[in-house]
């Protein structure tokens, strides 16, 4: 009944993705970080390989892996560095409402054009003064004949401006709750798009965060996703599914961890010996192992009940907040093994702590995640 | 004309091998296909792409099931059919020829390319023994092919240098670093790779037995110096490096 290989073209898909992390983001990863730089050059050679927006669909003249597939590809890459998978998945997290909530026609016209050349997406949910609580979002749009005008500000926006296109959601009346929400793809350039790109992150530097600032920003209907008051139900939807890479980036960080660790622990001698012998690293290695077997098998169902058409919000959710947590916890105890070298920057341990603290915050904070949970749990 | 390109399947360069039994361990081991062969299916795509009138490029492997994989690789390269001989026997490189050199001849092929070694078996001897069985022209450690109808021309390393060749096909040609650069099996063409024939033959049909068996194996373990320099005068450390690389490790002139 449980078959825990992977096809063919899985192994190769996967192989090819650790490949890519080690020969073209492991070698330009530090360097990224310390510029607090998007590495184009990065995204260009993801284009190539296919790794770029795998999830759009075959009719829209894209490849249409499932999550299995994508996951898979996520946990190398952010073994790689999650600050530069991070630029890769906030684009999937950009085209994804178009898959939910899009029209056939709609998926064409937006996605066509991204498999063409290498091009970005944003998904601007997120406001200056509201995150979890997205019901309560204060970005307006006004119908004014067949175009809506869209005004307000979204705050922590991944590839945020420099995305071929951003799914911004928007309220047609801020009394109205989750049922006058709205998503509209707001092509780049458009007039009255502006963004300000947020400094001094403590990780995932190599991503762009920006805040979006829209000042009567016009669209047709025509990029309305969904009908009007589908805004919040296409966001959550997407969120249920995207949260699921998150989670295998997190695993792939956890995994880089425990290398880093066992070569440093085989390596570095304390009390005559290598440190590896004793227990105390050895427990510390035993448990990230068990993290990271735990983690993947987690992601790996969640992506598996997509792929299945089933239900998949609370697995999604378990996995992303275990995930995100066990790789917190695995970064943390590298640089514990690694003792003051793993402090700074001379070893990477240091850059996973800083970027894995993030993936506890983003596409839904570890709380709302156990919200999500416990809700399944009581309703 | 058609192009056989063999691959052979090792473990990664980073993998930990292990022995037991004494023999090579390989499970666990993330198994890639040998770094040499795929400069030859680089190459074979190379010469087509370059305009070389190639009809089909075809890859060709012998070993137990999971070679498959290696060939998928070789597939989503870009090569167009894949043949593969499915045995559980280890063949040494003279019994190995012989299925080369009858897969050549079946296929009416003329133009074989191999690794000029192999990461686990370092004989050197496969593509000579083929071109020696098949009575055609070796060309040897190439660093540089190109194609002009029937005729073949190219660059490859001698003891003191290089020479440059001309030569009709058929032809062996073993292959190495230096070569090409070979190109990452992209997404889409590992899903276009799904729909290509890979063919599955028995060995019992190229009465290929190996007679060489491995009956023991070690891991070459080397001890180091841990040599120190006293980084305090950066100049004098410098000097000092450079003393030991010339005159200790003899590997600077």
């Amino acid at each position: 009944m449980i078959d825990f290989s992977l096809t063919d073209e899985q192994k190769q898909l996967q192989q090819l993705a650790r490949d890519f992390a080690r020969k073209e983001i492991i070698p330009v990863a530090a360097e990224y970080d310390q510029k607090e730089e998007l590495p184009w050059p990065v995204v260009e050679k993801a284009f190539e390989v296919g790794l770029l927006n795998v999830a759009i669909p075959e009719h829209a003249g894209g490849l249409g892996l499932g999550m299995v597939d994508e996951c898979l590809i996520g946990e190398e890459l952010a073994y790689g560095c999650m600050g530069i998978y991070t630029v890769l998945m906030a684009s999937e997290l950009g085209i994804t409402p178009i898959l939910v909530g899009g029209t056939e026609e709609q998926q064409k016209r937006f996605l066509t054009p991204m498999t063409e050349k290498p091009s970005l997406a944003a998904f601007a949910l997120s406001e200056p003064n509201n995150g979890s609580d997205a019901a309560g979002m204060h970005t307006t749009a006004v119908l004014d004949g067949d175009e809506w005008v869209i005004n307000g500000t979204k705050m922590w926006i991944s590839n945020g401006g420099v995305a071929d296109l951003t799914v911004v959601f928007a309220t047609t009346d801020r009394q109205g709750g989750h049922r006058a929400t709205v998503a509209l793809v707001v092509p780049k350039d458009t007039p009255g798009l502006s963004y300000n790109k947020i400094k001094h992150k403590l990780g995932q530097r190599a991503s762009l965060t920006s805040e979006l600032v829209f000042e009567n920003v016009r669209v047709p209907r025509a990029n309305q996703l969904g009908g009007l008051g589908d805004g919040f139900k296409i966001a959550m939807k997407t969120l249920d599914k995207t949260r699921i890479p998150v989670a295998a980036g997190s695993v792939g960080i956890a995994r880089r961890a425990l290398d880093e660790s066992v070569k440093y622990a085989k390596e570095r001698e304390a009390f005559g010996k290598p440190i590896a012998q004793f227990q105390a690293i050895q427990f510390k290695l035993a448990q990230m192992a068990m993290g990271i077997e735990t983690g993947r098998l987690m992601y790996l169902k969640a992506a598996w009940l997509v792929d299945q058409n089933l239900p998949h919000g609370m697995e999604s959710a378990i996995a992303k907040a275990y995930c995100s947590d066990m790789a917190f916890d695995a970064a943390n105890e590298a640089i514990q093994v690694h003792g003051g070298y793993g402090y700074v920057g001379e070893y990477p341990v240091e850059k996973l702590l800083r970027d894995v603290k993030l993936n506890q915050i983003y596409e839904g904070t570890n709380e709302i995640q156990r919200v999500v949970i416990s809700r399944n749990l009581l309703k | 004309m058609k192009i056989l390109t063999l691959v052979r399947q090792v473990p990664d360069a980073e993998a930990r091998v292990k022995i037991s039994g004494g023999q090579v361990d390989l499970e666990g081991a993330t198994l890639v296909m040998d770094g040499m062969d795929e400069y030859g299916v680089e190459e074979a795509l190379r010469l087509r792409e370059g305009g070389a009138a190639v009809e089909e490029i075809v890859a060709l492997a012998t070993g137990p099931k999971r070679v498959e994989d290696a060939l998928r690789t070789a597939l989503a390269m870009g090569v167009d059919r894949a043949i593969h001989v499915e045995t559980d026997q280890a063949l040494d490189p003279i019994a190995l020829s012989r299925v080369v050199a009858q897969v050549a001849q079946a296929e009416g092929v003329s133009l074989i390319l191999v690794g000029g070694q192999e990461a686990d078996w370092d004989s050197q001897a496969l593509g000579a023994a083929t071109a020696e069985r098949l009575g055609w022209p070796q060309l040897t450690w190439t660093n540089e092919l190109a194609l002009e109808g029937d005729t073949l021309t190219g660059r490859h390393d001698v003891d003191d240098g290089n020479e440059s060749f001309r030569v009709p096909l058929p032809a062996v040609v073993t292959t190495q670093q230096g070569l090409n650069e070979p190109r990452y099996p992209t997404l889409p063409n590992i899903m276009k790779a799904k729909k290509k024939e890979l063919r599955k033959d028995t060995l019992d049909a190229y009465g290929a037995a190996p007679t060489v068996r491995v009956v023991g194996s070690d891991i070459q373990t080397r001890a180091r110096l841990n040599k120190m320099i006293d980084g305090k005068d950066p100049q004098a450390a410098a000097a000092e490096l450079l003393d030991l690389l010339r005159n200790e490790a003899k590997v600077i002139a």
